[in-house]
């Protein structure tokens, strides 16, 4: 390896190392603990699948180029060096994570692998051996940012068609205005996906509940955030706050995509108006009335799996269940719940990359999870965890359906009179 | 217009999750030679920024746009 790559790799090295991640490294007392909470050693039981096992890379890099006794007695202990060999190890660690940090809730000493995990993805990126998938969404996503202007009309025209799905399923006499754009003044920015379902189902909501809403001309998903770039990150969330403030909205509402929301809710500093889940304002419309549901409605058995964003990292974990036990009648809980609910094994950009074999095997927590349920519909709110669970699906051959919680929610809306 | 373009490949992206239509497209348009033509179906409304969008960072060109009811089809020459 070239010196002016372990140079540039030496200073992500060093700028990362910030109070926790000097804690993270210091304090693990290889206790093993989190062996068993994570899925992907659940599925594949190697050490290099374990939280502290592929924590371990990182922390012998760290070990060698940020201190001082790595640099004095470069062959003393178990120190690493950066090479080709080494970065491929750091690749194994960091793509089969999806940063659900059940490990962390389970650590004793409350130890983020996940956040471990992003200083191996950062030293990849600057390596130039990230996921080129991850990296071309998060280019596209920049590119969008910059040349909106040449996109908008084309995405205008094509969201007006869809504002006559919103006008049948609320027998509304027009669909002109129901997916409002660019609308100043609007209490909220939703901001979407580029499927249909992902703008159709909120879109629906909305005009049940008669919100003053807007569509943003992006896309929640943060594909610098999935690929580990940190300045892609933050020009992919500036997107939507800047666009929020030029619309002076309250409250930027986020598509069902747990990072998506995790990371305009909790990493982007504060914020001049409200962030929510549509998973969380679907809740309010319901609690307030302004959404009714058509009760006990499915009888079929029902379980939720939390996206772990939402969930775990989220705190967002009755508003679903709340939601869903109005409109079934047999919900079933997972076991474990809430904090230990097991992940999919779709997060963290994974669903993204060519590995479904890996994301099969990796499931089975999961997969194990639902079966001792026996429900036939699992609900959830994020897209990634949607895929993932058709993945599962296929590749258990369970006889499940899985649905959006704002699929379940538009299926079973009781809708009023026009008039 | 559309009618006279022969794709060399055709792709049915209709309903698949995000990313996968711009994925999908990705690694199809990496298999092809310059000068060769993917048409890709989708029912993403996101498409019309995010296939342009990923068009002029990758350097590749979207020549037509075709849309019948709620599938649109993209014609994009691989240029490099
Ligand atoms: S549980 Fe915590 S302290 Fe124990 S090995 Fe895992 S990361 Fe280290
Ligand atoms: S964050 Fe999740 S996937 Fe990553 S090591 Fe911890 S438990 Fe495993």
């Amino acid at each position: 390896m070239e010196k002016e790559k372990i140079q540039e790799l030496k200073s992500i090295l060093k700028s990362r190392l910030n109070r926790p991640l000097r804690y993270y490294t210091d304090t693990c007392t290889r206790c093993g603990i989190c062996y068993d909470s994570c899925h992907a050693f659940y599925g594949i039981p190697k050490k290099e699948y374990s939280p502290v096992g592929r924590a371990e890379v990182v922390r012998k890099l760290l070990k060698k180029y940020t201190r001082p006794s790595g640099f004095l007695f470069p062959y003393w202990g178990d120190a690493m060096k950066l090479g080709d060999a080494v970065l491929d190890q750091v690749f194994e660690a960091a793509w089969s994570c999806t940063g659900c940090r059940r490990c962390m809730v389970n650590c004793p000493f409350g130890i983020d692998t996940g956040q471990i995990m992003g200083v191996a993805k950062h030293l990849l990126i600057e390596n130039g051996t990230a996921p080129e998938e991850l990296i071309m969404l998060a280019d596209a996503a920049v590119e969008k940012g910059k040349s909106i202007d040449q996109f908008k009309e084309g995405y205008k025209q094509v969201i007006h068609d869809l504002e006559k799905e919103v006008q049948k399923k609320l027998n509304l006499p027009s669909p002109d205005g129901l997916i409002p754009m660019e609308k100043q003044g609007a209490d909220i920015l939703y901001v979407g996906l580029a499927g249909a379902h992902s703008i159709v189902n909120p879109a629906i909501i909305f005009n049940a509940a008669k919100a003053n809403w807007t569509l943003s001309f992006f896309e929640a998903v943060n594909f610098g955030f999935f690929a580990g770039d940190p300045d892609k990150t933050n020009f992919i969330a500036q997107r939507i706050i800047k666009e929020a403030m030029a619309l002076n909205v309250k409250e930027v509402v986020i598509v069902e995509c747990g990072t998506a929301f995790r990371i305009l809710r909790a990493l982007m500093g504060k914020l001049p108006f409200r962030v929510s889940s549509i998973v969380e304002v679907i809740h309010r419309y319901v609690e307030e009335g302004k959404v009714k549901l058509n009760k006990n409605s499915v009888s079929e058995p029902v379980t939720y799996h939390d996206p772990c964003q939402l969930g775990r990292n989220g705190g967002v974990f009755e508003e679903p269940r709340a939601v869903i036990r109005k409109i079934v009648s047999d919900y079933r809980e997972m076991s474990p719940t809430r904090e230990q609910n097991w992940c999919c094994g779709g997060g963290g950009g994974l669903v993204a990359l060519d590995n479904e074999d890996f994301r099969i095997k990796t499931g089975k927590a999961k997969k194990d999870q639902i079966v001792a349920t026996g429900a036939k519909i699992v609900v959830t709110a994020c897209e990634n965890c949607v895929s993932q669970l058709k993945t599962i699906k296929g590749g258990y051959g369970l006889d499940i359906e899985v649905k959006y919680l704002s699929e379940l929610v538009c299926e079973n809306l009781a809708i009023q009179s026009s008039e | 217009m559309s009618d006279a373009i022969k794709p060399d490949i055709t792709m049915d992206l209709k309903g698949m999750a995000c990313p996968m239509p711009v994925v999908k497209v990705s690694q199809q348009i990496k298999k092809m030679q310059i000068g060769q033509v993917l048409a890709a179906e989708t029912t993403d409304p996101g498409a019309y920024a995010d296939f342009p969008a990923w068009a002029k960072s990758t350097g590749n060109e979207i020549i037509s746009t075709d849309k019948k009811e709620n599938v649109t089809t993209f014609y994009i020459k691989k240029i490099k």
